[in-house]
């Protein structure tokens, strides 16, 4: 059926009509243009920020963009994270003597971590959803 | 009869989305740790159930308290002889340990050997001042001091490495010198993580990996999806939130080790001190901000990127393209990044 539609319109190599290609560019431009909208003002990073005491997951905060607070957990009220508009999060204070987890920074792509030792607090990037071939498994420093 | 093709295309297209989605039958799972090497370990495993990976992270994290303890230089456990115990009787007596130890300070000669006495596991009494100094200046940062480089030349005249004597027959360690101190610092953790990868490698943790404390090991691939582990280095500059990590390196059964100068530090007078104390100048060590290893062994990783921060690039350099396997990559003061020949082909592009 197919040979014989193409031997049909063979002679002028016709496949799409005007119309066709008119309605396909309008759905890949609409496509481009809502990702692009979506990923600027509604995306964030696709990424959520885990807090950890003692190994067990107390807090769970997606990285959104434009959002800013500073807060603490319940079961280590003299730590303060600050979660930053552009989708990063950081240690912000800690009574802890060797301040390692306020050197680690600001802290927003999948992979990476940051550790109160005193604390018992471990803060990590991960995920939200989805599996990136690219993605770190882990973003190492010292 | 476009349509018809149009029609067929997207079908085509539509099957093929779906079969592309298909779930793959490892799931993920991630576990981590804070009791061991004074540090943050983390376990990731592709594994078919919660509960395959909590019996591996369960073995893993017992494995590496052991390690913890027997390398431990600060604290006593009852029933266990130590390094602490092996620097308590220095001069005094010889110390019966496990063999775990005993294969840990061979193995620390040999990197001594390897990398002209760079990483030196004999230097603990230069290290034990600094430590002193930092935690004095992080306790109280308006006080905090540096050491005289008196004090720390009459503690250099107690490192050599020749005076800590092993006796594998009677599994003894015996420091000849009263004033020697161990510290392990710069290799124990990777020594033990490469010894606990692979034990959990024979137990069944075929697709994993453990990090600790910056001592990456991974063992095969990412699952069934036959990916490469994707390890990425951390920008120096932990600031910089559009660049948080420089390089993305890929590898499979390797190890891959960072030593950096700007997280672990006290403040004097304004100016940073960092943890890296090099044995030559006896003050933090100033050829590098960050130096990474990729090689099998972890705990040669370990060593080697402690060795390549106490010197040049160029006697770095020369160091790993002379040892087959293994690749450095280097971040040096000024921002300027350097590889050795293999290290780029490692990276993702």
């Amino acid at each position: 059926m197919f040979i014989k539609a193409i031997y049909k319109y063979g002679d002028k190599m016709n496949f799409f009509k005007k119309t066709d290609l008119l309605i396909i560019a309008t759905i890949l431009i609409v496509s481009a243009l809502s990702f692009g909208i979506y990923q600027l003002f509604l995306g964030g990073s696709a990424a959520r920020a885990e807090i950890y005491y003692e190994g067990e997951l107390v807090e769970s905060i997606r990285l959104e963009r434009g959002e800013e607070k500073e807060f603490s957990v319940p079961e280590a009220p003299s730590v303060v994270f600050h979660l930053w508009p552009d989708c990063t999060i950081s240690f912000s204070q800690s009574d802890c003597p060797d301040q390692v987890c306020v050197h680690a920074g600001r802290i927003g792509t999948v992979g990476e971590f940051a550790a109160c030792l005193p604390n018992k607090l471990v803060l990590k990037i991960v995920s939200d959803g989805k599996d990136e071939k690219e993605a770190p498994d882990i973003v190492i420093g010292n | 009869m476009s349509k018809k093709i149009l029609c067929f295309f997207m079908i085509v297209l539509i099957t093929v989305s779906l079969f592309g989605c298909g779930k793959p039958s490892l799931n993920r799972y991630e576990a981590q740790y804070l009791d061991v090497f004074d540090t943050a370990t983390f376990v990731i495993s592709y594994n078919d159930s919660q509960e395959t990976f909590d019996a591996q992270t369960r073995l893993i994290h017992e494995e590496l308290m052991k390690y913890h303890k027997y390398y431990d230089i600060y604290n006593d456990y009852e029933g266990i002889n130590n390094i602490k115990t092996i620097n308590d009787n220095a001069g005094i007596a010889p110390v019966k340990v496990d063999s775990a130890i005993i294969e840990l300070l061979l193995f620390a000669k040999k990197m001594y050997q390897l990398t002209d006495g760079k990483t030196n596991v004999a230097l603990g009494s230069v290290l034990k001042i600094w430590h002193q100094y930092r935690e004095e200046g992080l306790e109280d940062p308006a006080k905090a001091k540096l050491p005289s480089l008196q004090e720390l030349q009459d503690a250099a005249l107690h490192t050599d490495i020749n005076d800590v004597m092993i006796d594998e027959k009677e599994s003894t360690v015996y420091l000849k010198d009263p004033l020697m101190r161990l510290d392990v610092g710069a290799i124990a953790k990777g020594y033990a993580t490469e010894r606990v990868s692979m034990l959990a490698k024979e137990q069944g943790f075929q697709s994993g990996l453990i990090s600790v404390g910056g001592n990456v090991r991974v063992i095969g691939m990412k699952g069934d999806t036959g990916e490469l582990w994707n390890v990425a280095v951390q920008n120096p500059d932990t600031e910089n939130t559009e660049k948080p990590y420089l390089h993305l390196v890929n590898i499979t059964d390797h190890s891959l080790v960072t030593s950096g100068d700007y997280i672990r530090y006290y403040v004097v007078d304004g100016v940073r001190y960092h943890h890296i104390i090099d044995p030559v100048t006896l003050y933090p060590s100033a050829y590098a901000v960050s130096v990474t290893i990729v090689c099998k062994d972890s705990g040669v990783a370990d060593a080697l990127s402690t060795a390549l921060f106490n010197m040049s690039y160029e006697e770095g350099l020369s160091l790993i393209e002379g040892i087959t396997d293994t690749e450095a990559m280097w971040i040096l003061p000024s921002g300027e990044e350097k590889f050795s020949s293999g290290f780029e082909e490692l990276m993702t592009k």
